[in-house]
């Protein structure tokens, strides 16, 4: 338990919202977004923006069907992006990286519920 | 921890510098400066149902009269600024400003940036700039606290623009000539616009050159279909196209004391059209007879605002790009509340300046241009 940083009691969430806590000297958003928690660091790797008080919403997919027609655009059923309110940098919500460049990767931590209660542990990525 | 902490990123690296934003929008409605609008426009505004609605563009997101919706669909919000949803107050300026870490501010008009465009009835134009100016000298500007204001100049009539001109050229308020790019017929090298620069040259008042809030699709060709597509490249284009028309018909040798300034197109566009323009120049010389060096080294005379910053760029890349147009010829700038502004943070953490350039670029070339 030691390592683990307590949030708050998991049926004191509901889907939308967000606490931040500290985890050794990083500002750590969690949410809860569709019935699943998720934390990762409140400091945008483009210019250092609240990224965790942004809009979450399903990644936006294109595929390509055939020459001549649209792009069918659909919106995954499982797949959630996190957006920056400063400047609209998006990241994957379950593995931190950028939605245009996965070489850039939003540090992701582990969320544990133990006893009813949320914690957030170690660093994933 | 209950929150973000929003209030302190990079606060410190911030408070380290004086910082004049050169491009910070003022979000007027059409309300307000109805009031100081001349008639028939005052009774037309005061009737047209604009209310307090601000800058929202809510239609604009579903049937793009600029291709697409610049807040990215929800996604960007502001938490220091009253744009889209409503005007903008003095009050909130100053929060604005003390959020992203900017000491003096020039404001430009945001509902003028579309108005270029409007090139059936300049009127329109002239009759907006001319209540705009009053309106903001006598409720929003105030140069003592560090608010600055660029005067938008009506250039499609003439006269209107020089009334403009003798109007502000007492006032402390106003530090510079505003000239938006986007849609500008024709091109503002044409001789048309002489009196007003040789009259900004008179009254030492810098012509800043502001590219359009609208895009491509509306002035130069349809079909797109993003914005993505339509912001990237219209503004580039809508500032390109002045900067040649202004070099190659010689605004800089009929003026030469003139300050010319060029904003909201980043710089890494700068040294492409200035290789391309020189090796046409020197194949046909005699289509700009006024010219006594290479057009590109007229460019770099030029001062560019900084924002959109490419900071994402190779770093080798963006520092020859920024070697070639000049430290000294660099302002930084925000666009502040828009969609795509910089915080001053793009300036500092480009680690190819010294910190001599740094403080050049964040506020000592504006102090010159403007007289700051």
């Amino acid at each position: 338990m030691s390592d683990l940083v307590e949030v708050k009691p998991a049926d004191e969430f509901e889907n939308g919202d967000r606490e931040f806590v500290d985890v050794g000297g990083v500002e750590v958003g969690v949410l809860q977004v569709e019935d699943e928690f998720y934390a990762l660091q409140n400091y945008c790797l483009h210019d250092g923006g609240p990224v965790c008080s942004g809009k979450t919403h399903r990644k936006l997919l294109g595929e390509f069907k055939e020459p001549g027609k649209r792009v069918d655009k659909s919106y995954s059923e499982d797949e959630c992006v996190i957006s920056c309110p400063w400047h609209g940098w998006s990241y994957d919500i379950e593995s931190g990286d950028h939605l245009a460049n996965d070489d850039i990767s939003l540090p992701t931590y582990e969320v544990v519920v133990e006893d009813g209660v949320v914690y957030v542990g170690g660093q994933k990525n | 921890m209950s929150q973000a902490d929003t209030e302190s990123r990079r606060q410190e690296d911030l408070d380290a510098y004086h910082v004049i934003d050169c491009d910070c929008h003022y979000m007027e409605s059409f309300h307000d400066v109805a009031e100081y609008m001349e008639e028939p426009w005052k009774t037309k505004f005061e009737g047209g149902n604009f209310d307090e609605k601000g800058a929202k563009q809510n239609l604009s997101s579903f049937f793009p009269f600029s291709t697409g919706d610049r807040q990215a669909h929800g996604k960007i919000t502001r938490e220091h600024s009253s744009y889209p949803d409503s005007p903008e107050t003095p009050e909130r300026i100053r929060e604005g400003m003390e959020s992203i870490g900017v000491d003096e501010t020039l404001l430009i008009s945001h509902l003028i940036l579309a108005g270029a465009g409007t090139i059936a009835d300049d009127t329109r134009q002239s009759a907006f700039a001319k209540a705009y100016v009053e309106y903001m000298s006598e409720e929003v500007l105030d140069p003592d606290d560090g608010i600055h204001g660029l005067a938008p100049i009506p250039y499609y009539d003439v006269d209107a623009s020089m009334e403009i001109l003798d109007r502000i050229e007492d006032r402390d308020e106003y530090v510079g000539a505003c000239f938006v790019t986007a849609g500008a017929t024709p091109p503002l090298g044409n001789r048309k616009y002489d009196p007003i620069y040789e009259r900004c040259e008179d009254m030492d008042l810098a012509a800043v050159f502001h590219t359009g809030g609208a895009g491509l699709d509306e002035y130069v060709r349809g079909g797109y279909e993003e914005m993505l597509e339509t912001h990237t490249l219209g503004f580039l284009e809508s500032n390109m196209s002045q900067i040649v028309s202004l070099v190659v018909q010689g605004v800089p040798e009929k003026f030469p004391d003139l300050d010319i300034s060029f904003m909201e197109s980043g710089v890494t566009y700068l040294p492409g059209l200035m290789t391309r323009l020189d090796e046409e120049y020197l194949k046909r010389p005699e289509e700009a007879p006024l010219l006594e060096k290479k057009p590109g080294e007229y460019i770099t005379d030029f001062y560019y605002g900084t924002q959109p910053l490419e900071i994402s760029a190779d770093p080798e890349y963006l520092e020859k790009c920024i070697d070639m147009v000049g430290a000294d010829q660099l302002m930084f700038a925000s666009d502040y509340p828009h969609w795509d502004y910089d915080r001053p943070t793009t300036v500092m953490d480009l680690p190819f300046l010294s910190e001599e350039e740094v403080e050049m670029v964040l506020s000592k070339n504006a102090q010159e241009v403007f007289g700051l």
